[in-house]
């Protein structure tokens, strides 16, 4: 066959965008916006979009996000996509609040308003968007803190402006904004007090394992064992011994250990945090090229100088790594903690399920999503900044 | 001086190094070859004590070394192995920097040190001390692993197929280099290799291994006139026996009165050399130029083959 070229299309999709676009084609008129209880535990009631804000807000809300989705599979440039995502997601945020205080009859207390499908699919598309235009933008470390500072200046602003008061959420948190702040301290203590425990452990643990082989391989494969037990059940495991220390030691007891509460829980969470501190620990010193090593015994540096001036240094991008995956696998984990009587976030949500009180579990859960997330961006920026200082 | 006495070493039943005794002499560069596996790197390790010999002890200017701690020894001896170990989280100048630091110069030191090294080794300071190795050719992290290993003016530089990971033309140019410093300085040198030409390109003595055992410790040509044994015949290549030994002579030594036709050849060329530009430009003689220019004689093909002879 002679050069035929094919006809160029006229219009090129963007895959991801794409899918984008119908997701919000779905979350605009398949499903409802906004969920309305005549209770806080009451059965909730959907709202359409269309029922859910006044009828010019609700033609705004459509046209941005009608626009956003066609952007999303039409324009190419980062910049652009990022823009009309960051459009989308500022005028779908308020609207939010506009809608809690526009279905909320006037003088009604017990009403409560919470989003529903819709909002969650329009934000999670806006969201997607603006992230993969972030990353298509192959932002530096430091231009993804950036970035992440402003997303959360915005939240901040979004929340603290009261244009969300009217939203059952908030509702739950300024009838109990104490108990919020205290559970919250508590979660942060338990996943990174945790964790910097595991580290002052697990990183020596690390470094005398890649020394001796015998010692690798039985931490390595006495943690895995730990790995595998559920959490639940390492906290029932710990309750035992826990409870028999507190009573035959007053120490332990005046210090506050007993069989329930918060030390079977930060053990556990050590517990938990330890494999992957070690592990990344071992394989870091491990990947430090034979030569260098070689070298710098050759040149006389003690086993002391090598190990903070070369051995560490070189193993820190991967260290930090584990230390990632630490933080974001202990917040989650500490959810559970509650169970146990341990506080943290997990308190609300194991109340808001007794209560049948979705909102409340989101109180308890959405924070923890949060702090997950912005930990993972955090620790990712950390490895890079560090892994720059080596390349 | 350097004294290599009994060395042995022993992995379990395994001997790998077994009592090899020789001397190098200050200022010279002694190469050691042998097949892989033969020992080599063993055997110089046991000289900074990165091994510890099963037996037999090394004296560097009549001192015993196990007298000298361990660390205190390798500051006071390069290292350069093959790969070099640079450190990829430190710059060019702190690389080279090291052993300076450990000993405790101080900082003005260190860093003149470290630009006269760069010079030395044809390396711009302004543009490399602040380089990372990964932003380096193969030879400029050659050179630069062999600055870091001068630093410290160490009277004994030990080198284990420093020149392993260079191409062919990079390779030949390092090897001059290191021998151009190596005659400025004065620095006594142990180099391992398993490549022939290298060792009788730079070897002012050469000690043969095989089966953790030292087979021939002796000068280049000697080597090639006498050699121990069948291996180590074998192994300096009895077809390349003629044109080594007339890469050791100099023209100096076949240089005959008479005049001749031609480009004169520098009286420091090699014979090989020399031949060389007689076969290729169809000369049987060419004038032969001392180092200032004059005429001093001239050097033929016949001339130059009598050197290439067993017997004298
Ligand atoms: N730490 C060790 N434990 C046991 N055996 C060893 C050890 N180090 C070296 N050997 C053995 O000693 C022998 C000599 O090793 P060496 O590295 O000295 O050889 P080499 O002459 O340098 O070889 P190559 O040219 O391949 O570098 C080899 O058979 C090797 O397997
Ligand atoms: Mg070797």
């Amino acid at each position: 066959m002679l050069g035929v070229v094919p006809p160029r299309p006229m219009l090129s999709l963007d895959r991801l965008g794409t899918v984008i676009a119908i997701l919000i084609g779905v979350a605009l008129f398949a499903a409802p916006f906004a969920t309305y209880r005549a209770t806080r535990i009451a059965s909730g009631q959907s709202r359409l979009l269309i029922e859910a804000l006044p009828f010019t807000m609700s033609a705004v809300v459509a046209i941005v996000a009608l626009a956003v989705a066609a952007g999303a599979a039409i324009v190419r440039d980062p910049l652009g996509r990022l823009g009309s995502a960051v459009i989308g997601l500022a005028v779908l945020l308020p609207s939010l609040g506009l809608s809690a205080g526009y279905l909320t009859p006037a003088d009604n207390t017990f009403a409560r308003v919470s989003p529903s499908t819709g909002f969650w699919l329009l934000t999670a598309a806006f969201s997607i968007l603006a992230i993969d235009a972030l990353a298509r933008m192959r932002l530096g470390p430091y231009g993804r803190l950036a970035a992440l500072a402003v997303g959360i200046s915005a939240v901040a602003l979004l929340l603290f402006s009261g244009i969300w008061n009217e939203l059952s959420i908030l509702k739950e948190y300024h009838t109990r904004a104490d108990t919020f702040w205290r559970e919250a301290r508590q979660h942060l203590v338990l996943a990174f007090g945790s964790m910097a425990v595991a580290c002052l452990l697990g990183i020596p643990i690390g470094i005398a394992g890649h020394r001796f082989r015998t010692l690798r391989i039985a931490m390595l494969q006495g943690l895995g064992i730990v790995q595998t037990i559920p959490s639940i059940a390492l906290f029932g495991l710990l309750m035992a011994p826990l409870g028999a220390l507190a009573a035959s030691v007053p120490l332990a007891a005046a210090l506050g250990i007993k069989g329930i509460g918060a030390a079977p829980a930060f053990i556990a969470l050590v517990l938990y945090a330890l494999l992957p501190i070690v592990a990344n620990t071992i394989a870091g010193l491990s990947q430090v090229p034979a030569s260098v090593v070689d070298a710098a015994r050759g040149m006389g540096l003690s086993e002391r100088q090598r190990l903070l001036e070369v051995e560490m240094p070189l193993a820190l991008p991967v260290i930090l790594a584990g230390i990632r995956i630490v933080s974001v696998q202990n917040l989650g984990l500490a959810t559970v903690a509650a169970l146990i009587g341990g506080g943290g976030l997990g308190t609300f949500v194991f109340q808001g399920i007794g209560q049948t009180a979705i909102d409340l579990v989101l109180l308890g859960a959405l924070p923890t999503v949060g702090l997950s997330f912005v930990a993972s961006i955090v620790l990712d920026a950390l490895v890079d900044i560090a892994k720059g200082a080596l390349a | 001086m350097i004294e290599i006495e009994h060395l042995t070493k022993r992995y379990g039943t395994n001997t790998v190094v077994e009592d090899v005794s020789f001397e190098v002499e200050e200022g010279t560069l002694t190469v050691v070859v042998g097949t892989s596996g033969a020992g080599k790197s063993t055997l110089l390790r046991m000289i900074n004590r990165l091994v510890e010999p099963t037996s037999g002890r090394v004296l560097i200017d009549g001192e015993d070394t196990r007298r000298i701690p361990e660390d205190t020894l390798r500051h006071r001896i390069g290292y350069v192995i093959q790969g070099y170990g640079l450190f990829p989280h430190r710059n060019v100048a702190d690389n080279i920097a090291t052993v300076p630091r450990l000993l405790g110069w101080d900082r003005k030191r260190i860093a003149q040190r470290v630009e006269e090294l760069l010079d030395l080794f044809q390396l711009d300071p302004a543009e490399f001390a602040r380089k990372f190795p990964h932003e380096l050719s193969g030879g400029q992290q050659q050179r630069v692993g062999v600055a870091r290993a001068l630093a410290a003016r160490p009277a004994l530089l030990l080198m284990d197929e420093p020149f392993g990971a260079l191409d062919a033309v990079i390779r030949a140019k390092a090897q001059d280099d290191l021998l151009a410093i190596q005659r400025r300085l004065g620095t006594t040198i142990m180099l391992v290799t398993h490549d022939m030409n290298e060792a009788f390109h730079l070897g002012d003595r050469i000690a043969v291994m095989d089966q953790a055992r030292l087979l021939q410790y002796a000068s280049p040509a000697e080597l090639l006139m006498h050699p121990a044994d069948d291996f180590v015949e074998r192994l300096v290549g009895t077809a390349e026996r003629p044109f080594r030994l007339l890469s050791l002579a100099k023209v100096q030594e076949a240089v005959e009165p008479g005049a001749a036709e031609g480009e004169p050849i520098a009286v420091s060329d090699s014979l090989h050399d020399a031949l060389s530009r007689l076969m290729w430009t169809g000369h049987r003689a060419l004038p032969v130029a001392d180092a200032k220019g004059a005429i001093i004689g001239r050097v033929s093909v016949d001339g130059i083959l009598e050197h290439g002879r067993s017997l004298p």
